[in-house]
């Protein structure tokens, strides 16, 4: 098999937390592996507080792992040494932010982000050719008439048309891989779609692959090929995304898709409230993290983590009671 | 003090490309704005005059002053006479030009000490925000000492050491000295936006440290800046005079500071020579004043709510009010919002944020109010609450607002007091900046408590603790200060605080929409679960119909600060009449069914300062034809529901066509 975009191993990062004499370790991912092929859209999903913006941020490396690597293209970002290389790392992979109104620096126009991107990555760039590239970058977003745009304040613009100058600067660098965190959830319902799409357009146009991370299912099946689920720092389960709406195996992936906002949809029986959260993994034991809040959890649960085992062609579960299909179907017939 | 920000609480509404006012495409520029502020503004434009006027001094005073300052040739101890307009020194020199040479000093020193002292302060100041850690503890360490140091008394001994070293000696000092107040607010600063994005996007993107401090730091603080030089410099101007009175500097030197020395020396208030010692003071008084004003005036430009207009009441008319199909009260209604309009001042006139709308609210019912940011739905929950103070500055123009038959609007602050969280309370969209983040939940739920009942302290801390298990979180919270709980409890505290005393109405402004949609779901099935138990009515708004789906019995769909449409919810969902609501509800992907492409709703809501002339949602309307364009469309009543739409004018016609049949 050739090597993927983007591939990642035993992915760790700690926190130190507490006081000086009481240091403690939050544990925001554990041991994540995944890969993000070339022109796939991944979508990583999980609540406020399983760690999925601290990956994103891993992978723009804002954050340095605590353990584990990251392949691009095979090299090992960590070797990463010389300013050079890694202004290379950072025009193959570029970031859009979850808050349109904090993105974007209010004593510049509009256009700043993206300039700078080009100053930096695409030096060959004459300046004469810079004003072009920036009103084309508005443009391939659907910033239109883009000289227009390209003169105004970032408070001219309302938040949908903010999060698309996101992507218009994150693209101008040409990367291969967009890391967009949450990049609908703050905004209006009638606007995400739009910005949704725009996400597909580009992956067809430019053949860019996007680590869509979300908390949201039905935003992800909409623009997702395959889809990680995380839960407190640990990939619960993973799979093409269609497979996981339609079967669901972790007890936590079935918790999400029953929360998932749909106006058109009765309420369904699942929707006891439940009041729990992700804990905060501080210094944690062996056992699975989601078990005080799973209604199958068994003995083991307490003290084994369940490691992330094949249970069908690309997929994957950690959970000690989730069962393949097969297993299934064997289980009704008795 | 921030960055000026412009007033607008409807802030995307001014957004929508190509269609804001023409005249805000191009100006409005942060350094323009300033500049357009300070012409607007009184007193910075006294200062500046009076900041010219020295400057003029300072820069010709051979043209200025009608004789040498040092040639002691007059009679010693003149009074003003028109040749000498302040009379002689001692000495025989005339104090006025005496005056006008001296400026130069002062101002020099004033302007080099506010230059120096900015850049130590920004330098310090930014990097102890933004490079943190132990580099900030260092920084933050010395910026304290030295804001702490008696300065006079330093100065004095370091002077004295220094003694007749000069004017380089005095402004090097007074520099050095004189950073420490700017460094820490600019440190501040700095922190708060040390979270933004666009930092950690100039990293991602590959910037170096020195760029994201010079160039994404630095330029959005100019007004800070700018306080902190103004701040340092009327410092300066004080402390020197001060030390070249008390004979610290050079004595010979030419400056307003040395003449009140040497008047002093003189006795000169004793010996008939009053101008001679109270004119220098006067001139510091004055340069000191022009660099005040200047300070309060960017501290006004900096923060909007100080400079808004109060709107005139008749500024705005109700035009064209839309008939309500007439219910007299009859107890039932626990709240009625009669053509209730409010509008906001801003710089280009009013802008109207609720137009003429109308509904009633049923005891124990749960209205949804939906619609998308800049819809005026906020604005309205707002009105209803009376919460529209500053910094909002929205002003409720026309209409009434009866909640248990009493008119809102006409209450008095005492009286909405009185009322307010017994009768009805408010839960707002963020429960961080709701909640104090320096008392823990038991403390803010006694202070609502003692400012609205007299319960004695056990009855507080019993009901606290029964309105923190009715949301399912555990009484050990009251000890918990905000920060400590997640977003999800942070909500519910609030929900618990909103029930203290069991009120009869919550008006709920967008409470979910921090949390995700786990969160969401859990919190929506606990406050309907509330409502079912308690039996208050709710205000619920939001931009998510998925939320209201369950849970409302009637939805408000608000567009462009209008009722778009009005309707029982079941119905509402099932057939929407108005093509917004339709929109609206098209905007989800389904994990249901097969995979459709959406479209959402196309563009954004229009500019309320200059709403479109015929329907509002014209603009964005799949099924827009001529007429919408031309004219506006009013309320029409189809099958017991509102709806703000031509398509259904033939539908209504019938209702009306029936019900005069029946009369």
């Amino acid at each position: 098999m050739s090597e993927p975009l983007l591939r990642a191993e035993g992915l760790t990062r700690h926190f130190a937390v507490g006081k000086l004499l009481s240091r403690q370790r939050l544990h925001a991912v554990d041991d994540v592996s995944f890969e993000i092929g070339r022109g796939e859209i991944v979508a990583l999903v999980g609540e406020s507080g399983s760690g999925k913006s601290t990956i994103a941020r891993l992978l723009a490396r804002v954050y340095k792992p605590t353990a584990g690597e990251i392949y691009f293209d095979g090299r090992p970002v960590s070797s990463l040494r010389t300013r050079r290389q890694r202004l290379g790392y950072s025009s193959d992979v570029a970031m859009v932010f979850q808050d349109p109104y904090s993105s974007i620096n209010p004593a510049y126009r509009v256009t700043h982000p993206i300039e700078r991107g080009i100053v930096l990555h695409r030096r060959e760039l004459a300046r004469r050719r810079r004003r072009d590239e920036v009103e084309r970058s508005l443009g391939e977003v659907g910033l239109v008439p883009a000289g227009r745009v390209a003169g105004k304040f970032p408070h001219e613009l309302s938040g949908g048309q903010r999060q698309r100058v996101g992507f218009a600067a994150a693209l101008a660098v040409k990367p291969k891989l967009i890391v967009a965190d949450e990049p609908v959830s703050m905004l209006d319902v009638s606007i995400r779609i739009g910005v949704l799409n725009l996400m597909s357009e580009v992956r067809e146009r430019e053949g860019v692959s996007f680590l869509y991370v979300t908390h949201d299912v039905a935003s992800a099946r909409y623009v997702a090929d395959r889809v990680l689920v995380l839960y407190a720092g640990h990939l619960v389960e993973e799979g093409p995304i269609e497979e996981v709406i339609r079967r669901p195996k972790h007890p936590y992936t079935q918790l999400l898709l029953s929360a998932v906002p749909d106006p058109r949809a009765e309420l369904g029986v699942s929707d006891a409230a439940d009041v729990g959260e992700p804990p905060k993994v501080i210094d944690p034991q062996p056992g699975c993290r989601f078990r005080a809040r799973c209604p199958f959890a068994i003995a083991d649960c307490e003290t084994v983590t369940p490691p992330l085992r094949p249970i069908g062609p690309e997929r994957f579960v950690a959970c000690h009671v989730a069962v393949a299909d097969a297993e299934d179907a064997a289980l009704e017939r008795v | 003090m921030s960055l000026p920000t412009v007033a607008d609480p409807l802030e995307p509404a001014g957004a929508t490309v190509g269609s804001g006012p023409p005249e805000a495409a191009t100006r409005r520029s942060v350094g323009g704005d300033l500049f357009r502020s300070v012409l607007r503004n009184k007193k910075a434009l006294v200062g500046l005059g009076l900041l010219l006027f020295f400057v003029v001094l300072a820069a010709i005073p051979g043209q200025i002053a009608p004789d040498n300052p040092r040639a002691k040739v007059y009679p010693p101890g003149l009074g003003p006479s028109s040749h000498h307009l302040f009379g002689t020194t001692a000495y025989g020199e005339d104090v006025f030009s005496q005056l006008v040479f001296g400026t130069r000093q002062s101002l020099l020193i004033a302007l080099l000490v506010g230059g120096l002292a900015t850049v130590i302060a920004v330098v310090v100041g930014v990097s102890a925000g933004y490079l943190g850690g132990t580099t900030d503890g260092i920084l933050s360490l010395i910026t304290d000492v030295i804001l702490v140091i008696p300065i006079f008394p330093l100065i004095i001994v370091i002077a004295a050491y220094e003694r007749n070293s000069g004017f380089l000696t005095l402004v090097v000092v007074l520099g050095l000295l004189g950073w420490s107040y700017g460094a820490r607010q600019l440190r501040s600063q700095t922190l708060s936006l040390r979270t933004r994005d666009f930092l950690e996007a100039a990293r991602v993107r590959g910037e170096r440290k020195t760029y994201v401090i010079v160039h994404e730091i630095l330029p959005t603080m100019t007004s800070l800046i700018l306080a902190s030089f103004l701040g340092a410099a009327l410092y300066a101007v004080l402390f020197a005079a001060g030390l070249q009175f008390i004979g610290l500097g050079d004595p010979n030197s030419q400056s307003w500071g040395t003449m009140l020395y040497w008047a002093e020396n003189n006795e000169a208030l004793g010996a008939g020579m009053p101008y001679w010692a109270i004119m220098p003071g006067v001139c510091v008084a004055l340069l000191g004043a022009a660099f005040a004003l200047m300070n309060y005036a960017f501290d006004e430009i900096s923060s909007p709510a100080l400079r808004l207009r109060k709107l005139e009441r008749q500024g705005v008319d109700a035009d064209g009010a839309d008939i309500v199909p007439a219910r007299p009260p009859d107890g039932k209604n626990i709240l009625e919002v009669r053509n209730l309009s409010v509008a906001y001042a801003s710089e280009h006139g009013p802008v109207v944020a609720v137009d003429d709308v109308s509904f009633e609210l049923a005891k124990g019912e749960f209205l949804g109010v939906v619609g998308e940011s800049a819809c005026g739905k906020s604005t309205l929950v707002y009105a209803i609450a009376r919460l529209l103070g500053a910094p909002l500055a929205g002003e409720i123009t026309n209409g009434q607002v009866l909640f248990k038959g009493q008119d809102m609007v006409t209450l008095s602050d005492k009286q909405l007091r009185l009322i307010r969280w017994r009768d009805y309370s408010v839960v707002m969209q963020s429960a961080m900046n709701a909640l104090n983040p320096v008392l823990t939940i038991g403390a803010q739920m006694r202070d609502a408590c003692e400012a609205h009942s007299t319960m004695s302290k056990r009855q507080m801390e019993s009901r606290s603790k029964e309105v923190l298990r009715l949301v399912s979180i555990d009484p050990v919270h009251l000890l918990s200060y905000p920060h400590q709980l997640s977003g999800g409890m942070r909500q519910r505290a609030m929900i618990a605080m909103a029930l203290l005393f069991t009120p009869e109405l919550i008006v709920m402004d967008e409470p979910t929409s921090a949390l995700d949609v786990v969160g969401q779901r859990s919190l929506m099935v606990q406050i309907k679960e509330l409502q079912e138990q308690l039996g208050f009515a709710v205000v619920f708004v939001t931009h998510d119909m998925s939320l209201v789906r369950h849970f409302s019995d009637r939805v408000l769909v608000m567009y462009a600060a209008q009722v778009a449409e009005l309707g029982r919810t079941r119905q509402l969902f099932g057939k929407p009449l108005h093509p917004y609501t339709q929109g609206l509800l098209d905007a989800y992907p389904s994990i249901h069914g097969a995979k459709e492409q959406l479209l959402g709703i196309p563009g954004s809501p229009p500019d309320l300062l200059r709403p479109p002339s015929g329907c509002r949602f014209a603009p964005r309307c799949p099924h827009v034809f001529a007429r919408c364009h031309d004219e506006q469309p009013r309320l029409l009543e189809v099958d017991g529901e509102l709806v703000r739409c031509f398509l259904h004018e033939q539908a209504a016609e019938q209702v009306e066509a029936r019900k005069e049949g029946v009369a």
